[in-house]
């Protein structure tokens, strides 16, 4: 029997338990401890067995991981069912025909595909039709400019690191950015929402910022 | 000429989520064109929302989902893989504005239309923007501003002259990036009009009687 019959079969009867396949192992791990992530390393080679030998296997271990994960930012954000369920597709399609322009030296898959919704979010839900051409055309200056320099090592920042400097944020402050980034709520509407003044809100999440910023500099 | 006065914090922070209005997010992006250093800290702003979107507890995507997505994956053509383009090789055209404003302002400056509003004051204002006011403004060189403060958040780039006020020197690329609590009074520098792109989410508010008798030319 070869792999992809098994695969096949995996996928139409899902019979759990019986051999254990390549996305079957990876999906049930991933349901049961939600919080062991493969780091940047792992989902750079993945990207870079998608964009040069078009590998589906890696291409569906980026999708079981990051598209709940992208789907559930886009429900928060307010988007119906339906409606989330295409952009992720978009999101993913986009990654497979533009794998080629990742690069990991610059940002890590998760920082990718959390612009790639974000844009996607802005275009199709805000409706805000020259948003997305506006950030194609930043992200070709910083191609130019790294292009520029020397070549750069990959320098995997380390996520770890931000994430617990995001978990050590004061109460307020750790509130404030999730409204912010999760809600995609603005200053005003944020200190309408929490009776908290305008210039709070904002000197609240610059601190924050400085100290993410800082954890994602401090030396190793 | 690299900007000396960048994007605020909590300005990136909301400009990486989606949520500044889209006047100011206009006024954001024309600066981040001109400066690596707030493409960078945006990069960090970004960060931070692909780590919060990755720490979201979810589910293994359903099977029907992931049918789906290979489905796609089956229609899509077997294109050849981009490389990312070469360098763009931006002239420097000083007649052109920055890309950011093309939707709203065309991408000339000498075909722009100006209206005087004020003596030594012209203005062209952006129609159809949904999320606060967008103008270009145009200031005759050697003219002192009224005095004002601002209800909300005001952006401002310099595409042309100078300014000098309570916060130093404004030249081309510069931004100030202003909220409620700042009153100022720009003096435009001798020499060429200083050409600017303002924004606001909310009406300015300026105080003294010239300034009263000027509001009503502002349009407020």
């Amino acid at each position: 029997m070869g792999v992809t019959n098994g695969k096949l079969r995996m996928m139409k009867h899902n019979n759990a338990g019986a051999e254990v396949l390549p996305f079957g192992a990876k999906r049930s791990v991933n349901h049961a401890i939600n919080t062991t992530a493969p780091d940047a390393r792992y989902w750079s080679a993945q990207m870079s067995a998608v964009s040069t030998q078009r590998d589906r296997t890696s291409f569906m271990r980026i999708y079981d991981h990051f598209a709940p994960r992208l789907q559930r930012y886009l429900r928060n954000l307010g988007v119906s069912g339906p409606v989330a369920d295409e952009l992720v597709q978009d999101a993913l399609l986009t990654l497979w025909r533009k794998a080629a322009m990742f690069d990991p030296a610059r940002a890590s898959l998760d920082t990718w595909l959390y612009r790639v919704a974000r844009n996607l979010y802005i275009d199709h839900v805000r409706r805000e039709p020259h948003w997305l051409p506006i950030q194609e055309g930043l992200d070709r200056l910083d191609h130019v400019e790294s292009g520029r320099l020397d070549s750069q090592p990959e320098s995997f920042f380390d996520q770890d690191i931000l994430k617990q400097a995001i978990d050590r944020l004061p109460p307020v402050q750790a509130k404030l950015v999730r409204m912010c980034y999760l809600e995609s709520k603005s200053h005003g509407e944020i200190s309408r929402e929490l009776d908290m003044p305008l210039g709070s809100v904002k000197s609240s999440l610059r601190r924050a910022f400085a100290k993410l910023q800082g954890s994602m500099r401090a030396p190793r | 000429m690299k900007p000396n006065h960048h994007l605020d914090d909590a300005t990136l922070l909301s400009y990486s989520s989606g949520a500044l209005p889209a006047a100011l997010a206009v006024v954001a992006s024309t600066h981040l064109e001109r400066c690596a250093t707030c493409r960078m800290r945006l990069l960090d702003a970004d960060r931070i929302g692909g780590v919060l979107v990755q720490q979201q507890r979810v589910d293994a995507p359903a099977d029907d989902a992931r049918a789906a997505m290979l489905a796609l994956l089956d229609a899509e053509p077997a294109i050849e893989q981009v490389a990312p383009p070469a360098d763009i090789v931006e002239e420097h055209d000083p007649d052109r504005l920055p890309s950011a404003l093309h939707p709203w302002f065309g991408n000339s400056m000498r075909a722009l239309r100006w209206r005087r509003v004020a003596p030594g004051v012209q203005r062209i204002r952006a129609t159809g923007i949904n999320g606060g006011d967008l103008m270009l403004l145009r200031i005759a060189p050697g003219s002192k501003l009224p005095l004002h403060s601002h209800g909300g958040s005001e952006l401002t780039m310099i595409l042309d002259g100078a300014y000098d006020d309570m916060l130093g020197h404004f030249g081309p690329g510069d931004v100030a990036d202003l909220d409620g609590e700042i009153q100022h009074q720009p003096v435009t520098s001798p020499g060429v009009p200083c050409i600017c792109v303002a924004a606001t989410d909310a009406p300015l508010k300026f105080s003294g009687w010239v300034a009263r008798t000027l509001q009503p030319l502002f349009g407020f």
